[in-house]
C-alpha cells in the first residue's frame, strides 16, 4: 500500500469484500494499524476502518455515540444505518441493529434463552446431532467436512432454539450457507436468494402456528406468547429477531469450527496435546476464535461529530470495527499472529464487545467442544483435499470456507436415536 | 485481595469463568458475571488476576 494519512482528503485505497483483500488480510491490517488505525476509504459511499484494538472498544463501548439502529423502507428498499457496510436493502436484525432504550428492551426479552444454563439443556441434543451426522459419513471414509458436519451441526441446534422442525435441515442450512459466498453476480443467487426467503417465510409460518398451540419449547413459541414490554410482537420483530439468531447462529460456528479442524490436521503436536488434555480445549477454542476471528468486522454509525485516534469523525459518517484486525493486535497480544492455547490473557474480541456482544457465544462455545470432541473420537486423523477446498473469496462477511472434502479411515456407525 | 464485578461494564464475555470458575459464575438470566466472594481466598488470587487480565471489558475490579 501508499502512503495515504487516511483521512478524507487523503484516503486509503481499501474495500473489506475485495478478493485480494480476502488473500492477504493479516498483512494489510497490520500496515494499517501502524500507520494509520483509524481511516477513511471511498469504497461503498465511505467508511472509516478501525483496526486498533483500543480504537474497536472504544467506540463499540460507546453506544451513545455509534449507533447500530437501521431504518428500512420495504416499499422503496432503501434505509440508512444498520451494522453492515454496504447497506443491506432487508428488514434490520433484531435486537443488533437497534440502540438502547429499545435494545434493553429488545435484549432483556431473550437473553435467558442464550445464557450458560440454558445452552448447557442443547448440549446433549448437539451431541447426538454430530454422531448421527458422522454417521451418515463414516462408513465412506470421506466427507465435505463443511457441508457434511461443521455447517449442519449449528444449523440443526438453531432450528432446535428456533423450535423449525428438524426433518428440514438440509433446506434450512444450506442456502443460509451459500448465502455468504455466493457473489451477486452468479447465475445461482437468485435460488440462494429465494432459499433464504423461504426459511423465513417458514419462520413466520411456524410461528402463526404456534399462536394456537400451548406454549412449548422453541423461541417461535416463545414469541407466540410471550410479551415484551407488555405487549405482544408484531411479525416484523419475529423476523427481525429471527433473522439476527439464525443469521449469527448458523455460518459462524461452522467457520470457527472447520478453521480450527484444518489447523489441527497441520499441526500433529497440537492435536495430541488436546487430545490429551481436555481441559486445555477451551482455551485453545478462544485461541482458534482469536486467531479465526469469523466475522471479521461489523459497522457503526456516527451519531455526532467526535474524534477517534486522532481522526475528526462527522455526524452520519459509517465506521468499520474490525474485530480481527483488533485481535491481532500486538500492543494487547504477544506474537498475534501464532495460535498459543497458553496465552496468560487473551481479550479477544471475536464476540464483538460492549452491549452488542454475541448473543449466542454459549452456543457457539458449547457447539465447538461437541464438534471437536466427535471428531477426536471417531476421525482423529485426516488428510484434507487442498486442490478441491475453496476459502469464502471475501471476508467482508464472514472468514470461513465454502467447502472442504477430506479423507479419513472409514470407522463403523455408533448407536444413535436419530437417523439424518 | 478483595473483588467485584463491574456490572455496568460486563456483558458477559465469560472469560473469568474459563480463568477462574471457583471465584466467578454467569448469572441465568443474562450471562453477566458476579463474582462469589469479595475477600478473596489467597489460593484464588492468581486465577482472579488472570480472569481480570482476560476481560475484554476490562470489568473485573480487584483491590489489592
Amino acid at each position: 500500500m501508499d502512503q495515504q494519512r487516511g483521512t478524507k482528503d487523503d484516503p486509503i485505497d481499501f474495500d473489506h469484500e475485495a478478493p485480494d483483500h480476502a488473500e492477504n488480510w493479516p498483512e494489510e491490517f497490520r500496515e494499517l494499524r501502524e500507520r494509520c488505525p483509524m481511516a477513511w476509504t471511498r469504497s461503498h459511499g465511505g467508511y472509516w476502518l478501525a483496526t486498533s484494538y483500543d480504537a474497536v472498544v472504544e467506540m463499540a463501548r460507546d453506544p451513545e455515540t455509534f449507533s447500530s439502529h437501521k431504518t428500512f423502507d420495504p416499499a422503496t428498499g432503501t434505509g440508512s444505518g444498520g451494522i453492515t457496510i454496504p447497506f443491506t436493502p432487508i428488514p434490520r436484525g433484531l435486537p443488533v441493529e437497534s440502540d438502547p432504550p429499545e435494545w434493553d428492551a429488545m435484549r432483556g426479552y431473550i437473553n435467558r434463552r442464550f445464557a450458560p444454563k440454558a445452552v448447557e439443556g442443547f448440549r446433549q441434543n448437539a451431541r447426538t446431532f454430530a454422531a448421527a451426522l458422522l454417521n451418515r459419513v463414516i462408513e465412506r471414509g470421506e466427507m465435505d467436512l463443511v457441508n457434511d458436519f461443521t455447517g449442519p451441526v449449528p444449523a440443526i441446534v438453531t432450528m432446535q432454539l428456533m423450535g423449525l422442525p428438524l426433518s428440514e435441515w438440509r433446506q434450512f442450512a444450506d442456502p443460509l450457507h451459500a448465502m455468504v459466498f455466493t457473489p451477486k453476480e452468479a447465475p445461482e443467487y437468485l435460488s440462494v436468494v429465494a432459499g433464504v426467503d423461504w426459511v423465513f417465510q417458514r419462520c413466520a409460518e411456524e410461528f402463526l402456528r404456534y399462536k394456537d398451540l400451548p406454549e412449548q419449547d422453541g423461541l417461535l413459541s416463545y414469541f407466540a406468547h410471550q410479551p415484551v414490554n407488555g405487549r405482544m410482537l408484531d411479525i416484523g420483530e419475529v423476523l427481525s429477531l429471527s433473522n439476527n439468531i439464525i443469521i449469527g447462529g448458523v455460518d459462524t460456528t461452522t467457520a470457527l469450527t472447520t478453521h480450527a479442524l484444518e489447523y489441527l490436521a497441520n499441526h500433529p503436536d497440537a492435536k495430541a496435546q488436546l487430545m490429551a488434555e481436555p481441559k486445555l480445549v477451551p482455551f485453545a477454542r478462544e485461541e482458534f476464535l482469536r486467531v479465526f476471528t469469523p466475522i471479521h468486522c461489523l459497522a457503526r454509525n456516527v451519531k455526532h461529530d467526535t474524534q477517534v485516534a486522532g481522526q475528526a469523525l462527522s455526524e452520519g459518517d459509517r465506521v468499520m470495527l474490525v474485530w480481527a484486525a483488533a485481535n491481532r493486535d500486538p500492543a494487547v497480544f504477544d506474537r498475534p499472529d501464532d495460535v498459543v492455547f497458553d496465552r496468560e490473557s487473551n481479550r479477544h474480541l471475536a464476540f464483538g464487545s460492549g452491549i452488542h456482544r454475541c448473543i449466542g457465544s454459549s452456543f457457539a462455545r458449547m457447539m465447538f467442544e461437541e464438534m471437536l470432541a466427535q471428531m477426536f473420537a471417531r476421525i482423529p486423523e485426516f488428510e484434507v483435499d487442498y486442490a478441491r477446498s475453496r476459502r469464502y473469496r471475501s471476508v467482508g462477511t464472514i472468514n470461513g470456507w465454502e467447502t472442504m472434502p477430506i479423507r479419513f479411515r472409514a470407522g463403523a456407525k455408533v448407536a444413535c436415536d436419530l437417523e439424518l | 485481595m478483595e473483588v467485584r464485578v463491574d456490572r455496568a461494564r460486563c456483558v458477559g464475555q465469560g472469560m473469568c469463568v474459563l480463568h477462574a470458575p471457583l471465584a466467578f459464575s454467569l448469572s441465568d438470566e443474562d450471562g453477566c458475571s458476579e463474582a462469589r466472594f469479595r475477600t478473596v481466598p489467597p489460593e484464588q488470587e492468581d486465577a482472579v488476576r488472570h480472569a481480570r487480565n482476560a476481560c475484554p471489558e476490562q470489568a473485573i475490579i480487584i483491590t489489592e
